[in-house]
């Protein structure tokens, strides 16, 4: 059998006595799209940091296609195939829509840095041909309207879904997506569904979902595993995850509702 | 030809008219205009790193003193050797002094890599603090070293320096500070700026950015300290302070930060202004810096900084 795209053995990490993520097993395999739930603080987006390299584990490991990450720089990770977006968004703010992904398109420059000195017919075909894809993924992201716009100057929902796009231009095989759907209202909720599913089967990629609330995940994740103060509490489809005594109660202290999927 | 070759191509040919006229221009403003280019190098070469890629050096002096002395001890120690007793051609002495300039920017940019990979490798702001330090270590090298002169300076240096060489290397160093930031490559240099840990995440190794500009930026300010010492035909260690360096932090952050043509801008009015003040003698350090402080308040964002931010779906 091979190895999952990504698998979480033990993974644990401490920031001097509060245990963010504790001892979590968790695997995605190729193609799949998982969510991860959890309250607030429960330690989603910390092991987002783990799987991306941010932060190297304090116990266990990460690995992806079988491949331990420990040692990796964030690039290099990167450079693997596993893309994030962030919760708070994080954009190139004074770079422009296009020069936003272009410059996530640099994992797959065929010329190397010398050239843009140069500038041969190599190098001009080379950026062409990444003008071309970046150009392709805002298309696909109805984005190129905006091509030329400061990334910061665009409303709040084309931001995240700039930050996706430019996820893709890195050729990911595994796109982790922390919270895309906050702030986002019922209708940019639904359509955000839609364009998850779109991306996913298009690309043929495996996606990780963090979400706090559960509409999303309970209408597009095909396995979901919840997080409770670090630790992962259960684990399933989405019938067996709304269900689950344990999630109800995790749920229960803040927003009851949101298990309910209002 | 790609654009930018041509511009470069066309800057060259108006480097080697003015040249070839320089006999009719008036020695004061060609001075002047050597002065300036000079700037515009130092200035230009900062912007990529303060400017484009977000870090802030306090250092360009001391890696355009490392260029100043080495160039000059070339010409100075190598140079009669080299050309013999007649003391060359014009040819071979322009030869020796291109040979000698790209030796002061490779020592400076060598100078860049041992301070930048250090520094540059750590989050935060050290670059601040470590280029600081740089500065002033470099500075009480060259005080020590008596076959440099030491404190006094190293004297008889050949005015090799021409307007030809000055405008040549501000083609240069404008076009490749202006070829890379323009480039898919080159854009990493400003996401680096914006966010990095968002361009760690889309697969760029922010550290490598931040030291090839450093090293790009100590490369060319090594260059103008080789025109300068030429052109001064003496130079002191001290002429390579804390202050110069703060003077080309001032013209990067006048001209807007990460936008060349406003640097280029700036460091001309900034070597003309001491020029104009020259009839108020006495006060013109207050005044200059009475100027500066008016000018950083009522444009911030740069002086020549015209960048719109509005979205226009
Ligand atoms: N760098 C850090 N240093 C200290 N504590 C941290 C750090 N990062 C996260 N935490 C803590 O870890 C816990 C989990 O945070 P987080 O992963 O952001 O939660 P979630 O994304 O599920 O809302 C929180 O208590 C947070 O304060
Ligand atoms: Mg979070």
């Amino acid at each position: 059998m091979p190895a999952p795209l990504l698998q979480l053995e033990q993974a644990t990490i401490r920031f001097g006595g509060l245990t963010a993520v504790s001892a979590v097993d968790f695997t995605v395999g190729e193609g799949e799209l998982c969510g991860l739930i959890g309250p607030n603080g429960a330690g989603k987006t910390t092991v987002f940091n783990l799987i991306t390299g941010v932060y190297q584990p304090t116990g266990g490991t990460v690995s992806f296609c079988g491949r331990p990450l420990a040692g990796l720089r964030v690039d290099e990770i990167v450079a693997l195939g596993i893309a994030r977006t962030f919760q708070n968004i994080r954009l190139f703010g004074s770079l422009s829509v296009f020069d936003n992904v272009r410059v996530a398109c640099n994992l797959h420059r065929a010329t190397s840095p010398v050239h843009s000195l140069l500038r041969l017919e190599a190098f001009r075909a080379d950026e062409a041909a990444i003008a071309r894809r970046a150009e392709e993924l805002l298309d696909l992201f109805n984005l190129r309207r905006f091509r030329d716009a400061p990334a910061d100057s665009l409303p709040y929902g084309e931001q995240r879904r700039l930050e996706i796009v430019r996820c893709l231009a890195t050729k990911p095989r595994l796109l982790l997506l922390d919270e895309p759907a906050a702030g986002m209202n019922p209708t940019e909720k639904v359509e955000l569904v839609r364009l998850i599913q779109q991306i996913q089967r298009q690309f043929s990629l495996s996606i990780l979902l963090v979400e706090h609330s559960m509409k999303v995940v309970m209408s597009c994740c095909q396995r979901i595993a919840v997080l409770d103060y670090g630790i992962k509490i259960a684990e399933g489809d989405p019938a067996r995850i709304q269900a689950d005594p344990k999630v109800i109660e995790a749920y229960l202290g803040e927003d009851h509702q949101s298990v309910a999927g209002h | 030809m790609p654009k930018p070759h041509l511009a470069l191509l066309a800057a060259l040919l108006l480097a080697f008219g003015i040249s070839h006229f320089s006999g009719l221009i008036d020695p004061y403003y060609l001075d002047v205009l050597t002065g300036i280019g000079i700037n515009v190098i130092l200035a230009v070469s900062l912007n990529l790193v303060n400017g484009y890629t977000g870090q802030f050096s306090l250092g360009h002096a001391g890696f355009m003193s490392v260029g100043a002395y080495l160039a000059a001890a070339v010409s100075v120690f190598l140079g009669p050797t080299l050309l013999g007793p007649g003391g060359g051609t014009a040819f071979q002495q322009n030869a020796l002094f291109l040979g000698a300039l790209l030796t002061g920017g490779l020592s400076a940019a060598v100078a860049g890599l041992l301070v930048g990979v250090p520094s540059l490798r750590l989050k935060g702001d050290y670059l601040a603090l470590v280029t600081l330090g740089f500065g002033e270590i470099i500075r009480v090298i060259f005080q020590n070293v008596e076959k440099l002169g030491g404190a006094l300076g190293l004297n008889g240096i050949p005015a090799y320096t021409s307007i030809f060489w000055v405008l040549v290397f501000v083609a240069l160093s404008v076009f490749v500070v202006t070829c890379l930031v323009h480039s898919t490559y080159g854009r990493g240099f400003l996401a680096t700026h914006d966010d990095e840990i968002a361009a760690e995440a889309v697969g760029l190794n922010t550290t490598r950015y931040k030291i090839v500009a450093f090293v790009i930026g100590a490369f060319f300010a090594g260059i103008a300290g080789g025109l300068y010492g030429h052109f001064k035909m003496t130079i002191t260690p001290s002429g390579f302070d804390f202050t110069k360096s703060i003077e080309i932090v001032v013209m990067v952050i006048l001209g807007g930060m990460g936008n060349t043509l406003g640097v280029i801008l700036a460091a001309i009015l900034l070597t003309l202004l001491p020029e104009v003040l020259r009839s108020v003698a006495e006060y013109r350090m207050i005044l200059y810096s009475f100027l500066l402080i008016v000018l950083m308040l009522a444009r911030p964002q740069g002086l020549f900084n015209f960048k719109r931010r509005k979205a226009k779906p």
